[in-house]
């Protein structure tokens, strides 16, 4: 086994909806002989809805499931770009602000542990493991798939927190999937919000902005998208049938996890992607392009 | 003009205590916005909002706090960051919109949105009973409360199909220090050692 060992936080979402996520990132560490722990018994973020409207709630639940994470060996894994931007915010904060962390240190009867590094999977695979040798364990190169990489909002939002790449510019996801022998396309939306969470309140927003989001990528010439949420997911994937119909107009963008596409790369068959949970059938793309 | 619409400052219709808590909660300086609206051109849904949010921040400066908290415009704020990553002058307005949210929520203000306030809730209720989100339960409670009894039935069986929604779940083993958590948070502002 390599060197890297990470202790996991996968969030709410990856136990649910996003259990394709879950399945390949986990399918995808043990290819690339990354060790992943799941840290027991954590428990959500708080996500939006916390910090909307309880910041000190918000900090409180995230410096919990750092002092959790702090149980297990390594860097904390992320997944889902909001519990990675609150656990990223709460160490920020709580790092700067002396009034704060005392509240949150009464508020969870315990110091808060802030040393532990917090890290969203793409860095990991980019940085810890690195380019190089990611591209030197991929044996089935994406060749022909023309990939538009779509981060959102948290990813790389505000300018000094997440630190994750350029907020305004960022590259990591296109310097991952192109050492995964894809190609990307360049287009307007990429940093777009979907709406994120008012898909549950206020579904017709969503519709309006992940369509916009929708329609970039397709005037790009992509074949398919690529996230690293499973809101962004969520919207851009299990609504897109309805966008369509909203709209009067035909997508057909399969929407992968940047795990599934990297997974694919390696050599991981599609149950280990979970690959039949998407919505928008990804089959067809794939066998046209000869990698199912 | 509507006289309806004008408004009136002076000396009493400011109150510059509310801006002071929500410099504080928010850690950041509602008075060096110098109104320029980069944060407005690249807000994703000013469109949805009766004031975009430079405006939000000058209302703010004038004391007009009442005019924000009735309106929908802080409930309609994605929370996507573009507006602090592009403000020239370092005002944080996520952070604002998160403090006015506050504001709002604990006064149980008279805001025009109850939606998304009631997302957030069960959102909320949800940690505190188990411990993690149950999407499927998150959007029942939420289609029942609102009244929307049909709201994305179509989607339903799908999901369900994909695995993707979860009938069945667990609590958290330790439920017990999650409450305790919300009860300390519970107790400290009781006795007003937090805002």
């Amino acid at each position: 086994m390599s060197d890297l060992k990470y202790a996991y936080y996968p969030g709410c979402s990856l136990h649910a909806s996003a259990g394709e996520y879950d399945l390949s990132t986990r399918e995808l560490f043990k290819k690339l002989d990354i060790g992943l722990t799941e840290i027991p018994d954590w428990f959500c973020c708080g996500a939006t809805p916390a910090h909307n409207v309880d910041e000190l709630l918000s900090l409180s639940l995230c410096a919990k499931n750092l002092e959790l994470a702090d149980a297990v060996e390594g860097d904390v894994a992320v997944a889902c770009a909001s519990c990675f931007s609150r656990l990223k915010f709460t160490q920020h904060i709580l790092e700067e602000n002396p009034a704060k962390r005392k509240q949150v240190e009464q508020a969870i009867d315990a110091p808060v542990k802030l040393d532990g590094k917090v890290k969203h999977l793409l860095e990991i695979l980019a940085k810890d493991l690195g380019l190089e040798k990611l591209a030197a364990s991929v044996n089935k190169p994406l060749a022909g798939l023309k990939v538009a990489c779509y981060y959102g909002c948290l990813l790389t939002r505000p300018t000094d927190v997440p630190n994750l790449d350029c907020p305004e510019a960022p590259t990591i996801m296109e310097r991952v999937i192109e050492a995964a022998g894809a190609e990307t396309v360049a287009w307007s939306h990429r940093l777009e919000c979907c709406g994120a969470n008012f898909t549950l309140s206020r579904p017709g927003v969503v519709i309006q902005l992940t369509n916009a989001i929708l329609d970039s990528a397709k005037a790009a010439g992509a074949d398919c998208i690529m996230v690293g949420c499973p809101l962004c997911h969520g919207n851009l994937d299990i609504r897109q049938k309805e966008i369509e119909g909203v709209y009067q107009t035909s997508y057909n963008l399969p929407v992968f996890y940047l795990t599934q596409l990297v997974g694919l790369s390696v050599g991981l068959g599609a149950d280990k992607l979970g690959l039949d949970a998407m919505i928008v059938n990804p089959t067809p793309l794939l066998k046209e392009k000869q990698l199912l | 003009m509507n006289s309806k619409k004008k408004m009136i400052i002076s000396q009493e219709t400011m109150d510059v205590d509310f801006v002071r808590k929500v410099e504080a909660l928010s850690d950041t300086s509602v008075r060096r916005c110098f109104q320029c609206g980069k944060c407005s051109a690249g807000c994703p849904m000013a469109t949805f909002m009766e004031h975009p949010p430079n405006r939000v921040v000058r209302l703010l400066q004038l004391g007009q706090w009442q005019r924000i908290l009735a309106g929908r415009s802080i409930w309609y704020c994605a929370s996507c960051e573009t507006c602090s990553t592009r403000c020239p002058n370092k005002v944080h307005l996520a952070s604002i919109m998160d403090a006015l949210r506050k504001l709002s929520w604990d006064a149980e203000g008279p805001s025009k949105e109850s939606y998304v306030q009631l997302a957030n809730k069960l959102f909320l209720q949800n940690i505190r009973t188990y411990g993690r989100q149950y999407e499927m339960r998150l959007a029942a409670v939420f289609n029942v409360k609102s009244g929307q009894f049909l709201k994305d039935m179509m989607l339903g069986p799908k999901l369900f199909a994909k695995g993707k929604l979860k009938m069945f779940h667990s609590k958290n083993k330790n439920l017990a220090e999650i409450e305790k958590i919300f009860s300390r948070i519970e107790d400290m502002r009781k006795k007003g050692e937090a805002l």
